[in-house]
C-alpha cells in the first residue's frame, strides 16, 4: 500500500496541468485553479474513494513508467481519478471555510431549506408533475445532495430529480463519486451533465475521465444534447457563478431554461459593508490571514489570493440584484437575503408568465 | 402623478415627512423605505388638508420599484416593501386560501397555481415565504384604513378624536375576521426573533396611521407616547379577539373601549405595552409548545 503512494503522487503533476488549467480562459475557472494535492490528503482514505486502496495495492513493479495505472481497470481508474479530486473538494471546503468562518455549510442548508424544493400541500388533489433541479457549477454535489434530502425525505417527494452540471468533469466525477454513498432511489433521480453554463444549449452527459492527458473541461465542439426552454422548475448556483466570465450570459441561460413561475436562487460571498465596522475586519482578514494561511496550510499562496480577489470583484447585492432582472426575472422585496452580515448573499428570482 | 415612477402614496409615514421642518426630512426620509423618499401625494379626499412642502430633491427607486402607477383611492397604495411581482401571489393567497388553511406555505402554494405558476415559486418570497404573507397581510390591512376612512366619513364626522381613534382600531381589528382563528399561529411566527423587527415596526405604522386619520396633528413628545400606548392597546385587542366567540366580536369592542378609557385615564400606556408583551411571548409560547416545541 505504501509502494502505491509514489505512483499517485506522481500521477498528480499530470493531472493539475491537464485538468486545471482552462485551455481558452485567462483567469482561473474556479478557486481550486492550482490547488496543491497534498501527500497528507491522499494517503488518507476518504469516505469517497473506499476501493482506492485496494486498487493501488496490488504488487506491480512497472507503476512507474505508467504512472501505476496500467495494471488497473477502467473504472478502477476512473475511482482513482476520482479520489484525486476528492481532495480537491476537500480543499475547497477548506477554502470556503476560511472565507465562511465555517458558516457555509449552514449557508447550505438554509439555502436548501429556504427553497424547499418538493413542497406540495396534501390537499391538492391534482398528481404533481416532476419538479427539476437543475444545480450549475454543482461540481461536487453538496447541493444537489441536500436539495434531493430534502426533497425526498424532508418532504416525502419522491417525485424531485436534480441534475448536476458544471464545466469541469473532474468535479463532476467527484460529485459522482461521492453520490454512490446515497440511498438508490437519490442515485436514480441524478444526473450529471457537462455544460459551460453561459451555454446551455451545448451539453453532454458526464463522460468518464479515461486518461490523464484528456482535457477536463468541457468542450462545446463535444456536445450531444442541450438544456431544453422551459424545462427547469428551480436552477441553483452555489458560490459559482463569481468564476463565470460572463454573468449576463448565464444569467439568460437561466432564465431560458427555466419554466415560467421556476425560481433561479443564488448563493454566493458578498458584501459585508453594511456594517463598517465588521467589514473592515472581515477585509483585513481576507486580503491578508487568508492568503497567508493558504500558503502556510497548502503551500498555495495564489489559489488562496484568486478566491479573496474574485470575491471582492463581484457585484455587490445591488448591482447582482438588476442584473438578475435585467435577465428577465422578478424579485421580492429587495431581491436577496444576506447572510452573515453580508459575508454571502442569496439572490432569489423568478422567471414570470408572460 | 403620472410620471414613470411616480406614485400615490397615502401612507401616514409618508405625510409625516411632509410635515416636518423642511431641515428635518432630509435625514427622515434617508432612515425610511425607499419607496417613501419619492414623489408623494396624498389622494384621500377626506383627510385633512395638508401643506405640502416644496419637492425635496428625488432619489431615484430602485429600479425593482420603478414604472408602478396608482391612481386608485380603493387600491392598496404602492406595495411599499413589496414589488409588483409579488402582489399577485400573495393577495391571492390572503383572499382565497388563508381562511382555510391559514398563514401557511400550502395557502402559497395553491395560490401560485391559481396563477398558473409552479409548487416552486412561492420561494422566490424569501427566506420565509409564510413571514412574508403574514407582513403582507398587515401591510395591506394598514394601507387601506384610508379607503376605509373613506366610506365611514358620514359615521366618523361627529366624533371626537378619542372616539375616532376607537372606531378607527375598530374598523382595522374587524378586517381580521376572516382570518382570525390562524391568527394565534401568525403572531407565533411573528414572535420569531428575525421577524419581530418588521412586526414592531408594522404595528408602530398602524398606530401612526390610525392617529393621523384620527385628525391628530400634534407633532410632539406626547404623540410618541399616544403611538406606544395605541400600539400596546391595539394588539392586546388583536389578542383578545383570537379567543372572542362573542356575536360580532362585541367582547372584543367592549375590551377595546376599556383599553382605550384606561389609556385615556392615563397611567395604561406604559401598562398595556408590557401586558401586551406578556400576552404575545406567552401565546407564541402555547402555540409553539402545541407544534412540539419544548419550551
Ligand atoms: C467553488 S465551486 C462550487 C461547488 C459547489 N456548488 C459548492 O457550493 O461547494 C465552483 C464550480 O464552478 C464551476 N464553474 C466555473 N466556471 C463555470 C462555468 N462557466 N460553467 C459551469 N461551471 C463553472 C467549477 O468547475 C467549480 O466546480
Amino acid at each position: 500500500m505504501a509502494a502505491a503512494r509514489p505512483a499517485l503522487r506522481r500521477a498528480i503533476p499530470s493531472l493539475r496541468s491537464s485538468t486545471f488549467l482552462p485551455h481558452h480562459h485567462q483567469r482561473p475557472q474556479c478557486l481550486h485553479h492550482h490547488v496543491t494535492i497534498s501527500q497528507r490528503s491522499l494517503s488518507t482514505s476518504s469516505p469517497f474513494c473506499n476501493d482506492t486502496q485496494t486498487t493501488t495495492s496490488s504488487p506491480s513493479s512497472d507503476r512507474e513508467t505508467h504512472f501505476g495505472f496500467s495494471t488497473v481497470t477502467e473504472s478502477q481508474k476512473r475511482q482513482l481519478v476520482a479520489s484525486v479530486f476528492t481532495s480537491v473538494a476537500d480543499s475547497y471546503d477548506k477554502m470556503n471555510d476560511l472565507m465562511s468562518f465555517g458558516w457555509h455549510r449552514i449557508w447550505k442548508d438554509h439555502f436548501v431549506s429556504t427553497l424547499n424544493p418538493g413542497f406540495a400541500p396534501l390537499s391538492s388533489s391534482d398528481p404533481s408533475s416532476p419538479q427539476h433541479i437543475l444545480d450549475i457549477a454543482g461540481g461536487t454535489g453538496d447541493i444537489a445532495f441536500r436539495m434531493l434530502h430534502h426533497a425526498h425525505t424532508v418532504n416525502s417527494n419522491p417525485n424531485v430529480n436534480v441534475t448536476i452540471s458544471d464545466i469541469n468533469r473532474a468535479m463532476l466525477s467527484v460529485g459522482k463519486s461521492r453520490s454512490a454513498e446515497l440511498p438508490a432511489s437519490q442515485q436514480a433521480a441524478l444526473s450529471f451533465v457537462e455544460a459551460n453554463a453561459e451555454d446551455l444549449s451545448k451539453t453532454r452527459p458526464l463522460t468518464p475521465i479515461l486518461s490523464q492527458s484528456e482535457q477536463t473541461f468541457f468542450d462545446p465542439a463535444t456536445a450531444t444534447s442541450s438544456i431544453p426552454d422551459n424545462s427547469v422548475d428551480l436552477y441553483t448556483v452555489a458560490f459559482g457563478i463569481r468564476n463565470f466570465s460572463d454573468i449576463p450570459a448565464a444569467l439568460r441561460e437561466a432564465n431560458r431554461v427555466l419554466k415560467p413561475g421556476g425560481i433561479f436562487a443564488c448563493l454566493e460571498f458578498s458584501k459585508a459593508d453594511r456594517h463598517p465596522l465588521f467589514n473592515s475586519v472581515y477585509k483585513e482578514w481576507s486580503f491578508r490571514a487568508i492568503p497567508l494561511i493558504g500558503q502556510l496550510v497548502a503551500g498555495d499562496r495564489d489559489s488562496y489570493q484568486y478566491l479573496v480577489e474574485s470575491i471582492e470583484r463581484f457585484p455587490r447585492q445591488e448591482e447582482f440584484r438588476d442584473m438578475i432582472l435585467d435577465a428577465g426575472f422578478k424579485v421580492s422585496g429587495q431581491g436577496w437575503e444576506d447572510l452573515t452580515g453580508g459575508v454571502a448573499a442569496i439572490h432569489r428570482g423568478m422567471k414570470p408568465r408572460v | 402623478m403620472t410620471s414613470p415612477g411616480a406614485v400615490t402614496y397615502s401612507g401616514a409615514a409618508a405625510r409625516r415627512i411632509l410635515l416636518r421642518p423642511a431641515t428635518t426630512v432630509r435625514s427622515l426620509s434617508r432612515s425610511l423605505p425607499t419607496t417613501a423618499a419619492r414623489p408623494l401625494t396624498t389622494s384621500t379626499s377626506t383627510l385633512p388638508s395638508r401643506q405640502q412642502t416644496s419637492p425635496q430633491p428625488q432619489q431615484r427607486p430602485p429600479r425593482h420599484l420603478q414604472s408602478r402607477t396608482y391612481h386608485s383611492t380603493t387600491h392598496p397604495s404602492p406595495p411599499g416593501p413589496f414589488t409588483q411581482a409579488e402582489t399577485p401571489l400573495l393577495t391571492t393567497a390572503l383572499t382565497s386560501h388563508v381562511p382555510l388553511h391559514g398563514f401557511t406555505l400550502t395557502s402559497l402554494t395553491l395560490a401560485a397555481r391559481d396563477l398558473s405558476l409552479l409548487p416552486i415559486s412561492p420561494s422566490f418570497l424569501g427566506p420565509s415565504p409564510v413571514f412574508r404573507l403574514i407582513h403582507y397581510h398587515l401591510y395591506s390591512t394598514r394601507t387601506t384604513l384610508s379607503s376605509l376612512t373613506a366610506v365611514h366619513s358620514a359615521s366618523l364626522s361627529g366624533l371626537s378624536p378619542p372616539e375616532k381613534v376607537e372606531l378607527l382600531t375598530w374598523l382595522r381589528l374587524k378586517q381580521n375576521e376572516a382570518i382570525i382563528p390562524h391568527w394565534q399561529q401568525a403572531l407565533a411566527v411573528m414572535a420569531q426573533p428575525s421577524h419581530v423587527p418588521t412586526a414592531v415596526k408594522e404595528l408602530a405604522l398602524l398606530a401612526d396611521e390610525i392617529y393621523y386619520l384620527a385628525g391628530d396633528q400634534s407633532v410632539d413628545p406626547s404623540w410618541y407616547t399616544k403611538r406606544g400606548g395605541l400600539s400596546g392597546i391595539y394588539a392586546a385587542a388583536e389578542l383578545f379577539m383570537t379567543t372572542d366567540k362573542s356575536e360580532g366580536f362585541q367582547e372584543t369592542r367592549r375590551f377595546l373601549r376599556r383599553r382605550l378609557q384606561e389609556a385615556e385615564e392615563l397611567a395604561g400606556v406604559a401598562k398595556s405595552v408590557g401586558e401586551w408583551i406578556g400576552f404575545t411571548a406567552s401565546a407564541g409560547v402555547n402555540v409553539l409548545r402545541s407544534k412540539g416545541v419544548r419550551i
